[in-house]
């Protein structure tokens, strides 16, 4: 591939934190796969309709490694999801053995279990802003329930201490940084470091969480190496709370900045709330890019030529707002009558933690529809201060339900 | 209604369990899908069809 003046450079600026550019929509009519320069100044290819964004996902031909990693396409300035991991090789059968490692810790069952924890935790994140709220009139629900809920369950889960929890936080935001430079990569080797000692520490008494469970195949297992291990346990811990801090932020502004959607949740939380959970994750659009993936071998694919080793930004924001696939794709409707979507993913590498993050969800919109049904926004929408990370979302969320 | 599934392809996302938890389960020891029922009630048939359509893997058929 060559660069030429025409190619897209990424990110595509979009309106505001809820809306995605409109130039998505001409791209999936008229060049489902694109070329385009990505923000680290590299050609790949932009993936915007949903068929081919589903089918690329599904397809063994497309993988997160490459046969000469230097020499392979930058996607982001960021420390996540910029380039290649993993060995070319030995790929599949990698992936396949840490999925089988993990998936059992993340169960549907598991993670239903787990539901009764999150509401205590929920209701007293709530009793805590209500209180503050009778002071000030103004709470701040990013740092007061988005992010403390999802950090606390993954700790757990994982048997991280919650008190580390402002260290792996700004190693997190700082890692997905995509306006800091090198900054990025200098947080992606410290956060590497914080998980060897973390690791190093649990080995003399390991216990029943999921760094634990890594620790002992690790050291069962010879082909398992030590340093894929610890970037596993990293990889684990920011995705494990970095995504769900950004999504229950932003389903509380298309539910707020929109009466009439969170009115219908009001109304009948427990009803409702699974539907609206699932049109967050379908409209949520975190992040201007997408799943990254390299081709193994040549496709041809929607009349174009992916030549072994090209880079793909796979826009599920994109394939998820495909008027082909979704009635009225654009509005936020949780009645609708298609019922999957790429949120999570699909494919082999469907997001480990869905059933985690569901269940988040559920607990958090069921309970503010409860306890605050006359919440509303205290900004506006194009004032809220939108987090320059790869996978963005808002830094702040006041709310209040002073009677105006 | 006659189910099939593939373990082989699975990869343990659980979206069936959420979609029919009658239906399906996952596995303690490896989070693989666990068939509860190979042919549940013809009511059902939505939910089951619903679990195929979502599985990331495409690891489920459903003959009527």
């Amino acid at each position: 591939m060559s660069i030429d003046a025409e190619r897209l450079k990424l990110p595509l600026a979009r309106p505001n934190v809820l809306e995605l550019a409109p130039l998505y929509e001409v791209l999936r009519r008229e060049a489902p796969i694109a070329p385009v320069t990505t923000p680290a100044g590299d050609p790949a290819w932009l993936v915007t309709r949903y068929e081919e964004v589903r089918l690329l996902l599904g397809d063994k031909r497309f993988g997160r490694s490459h046969p000469e990693p230097e020499k392979a396409s930058r996607i982001s300035t960021a420390a996540v999801q910029d380039g290649p991991t993993g060995e070319f090789t030995t790929e599949e059968a990698d992936h396949t053995r840490m999925r089988r490692l993990l998936t059992p810790a993340f169960s549907a069952k598991r993670m239903r279990l787990l539901g009764e924890n999150m509401e205590q935790l929920v209701d007293s994140c709530l009793d805590a802003l209500i209180a503050e709220h009778e002071r000030t009139g103004v709470v701040d629900l990013h740092r007061g329930l988005a992010f403390p809920l999802p950090v606390a369950m993954i700790c757990r889960l994982l048997g991280v201490p919650e008190e580390d929890n402002e260290l792996f936080a700004s190693l997190s935001e700082r890692m997905a940084g995509t306006e800091i430079g090198e900054e990025a990569h200098k947080a992606r080797e410290e956060f590497f470091r914080y998980m060897v000692g973390l690791v190093e520490t649990k080995r003399g008494a390991l216990g029943e969480d999921v760094i634990s469970d890594l620790v002992r195949a690790q050291a069962e297992d010879p082909s398992f190496d030590y340093v894929e291990m610890v970037r596993l346990c990293v990889g684990l811990l920011f995705a494990g709370h970095e995504t769900t801090v950004n999504r229950i932020g932003l389903g509380v502004l298309f539910l707020l900045t929109e009466r009439s959607r969170w009115d219908a949740l009001v109304a009948d939380p427990d009803g409702r709330v699974d539907a609206v959970v699932e049109e967050v994750m379908r409209l949520g659009a975190p992040g201007d890019l997408g799943l990254l993936r390299y081709a193994r071998e040549d496709v041809d694919i929607a009349g174009v030529t992916i030549k072994a080793g090209d880079a793909l930004v796979l826009s599920t924001n994109a394939a998820n707002r495909d008027a082909t696939v979704y009635s009225h794709a654009e509005e936020f409707d949780p009645d609708r009558p298609e019922r999957t979507h790429l949120g999570f993913g699909h494919g082999a590498h469907f997001c480990i933690g869905a059933s985690l993050a569901r269940t988040e969800l559920r607990v958090v919109f069921a309970a503010l529809a409860k306890r605050l049904p006359s919440m509303r926004l205290a900004k506006e929408l194009d004032q809220l201060q939108v987090r320059a990370t790869l996978t963005g979302g808002v830094a702040e969320l006041p709310v209040t339900w002073r009677s105006a | 209604m006659n189910i099939v599934v593939d373990q082989g392809k699975c990869v343990g996302a659980g979206q069936c369990v959420l979609a029919a938890d009658d239906v399906f389960d996952q596995r303690d020891d490896d989070g693989l899908v666990d068939l509860l029922n190979a042919s549940p009630p013809a009511e059902r048939l939505a939910d089951v069809r619903h679990a195929a359509a979502v599985c990331p893997a495409s690891a489920i058929q459903v003959e009527d």
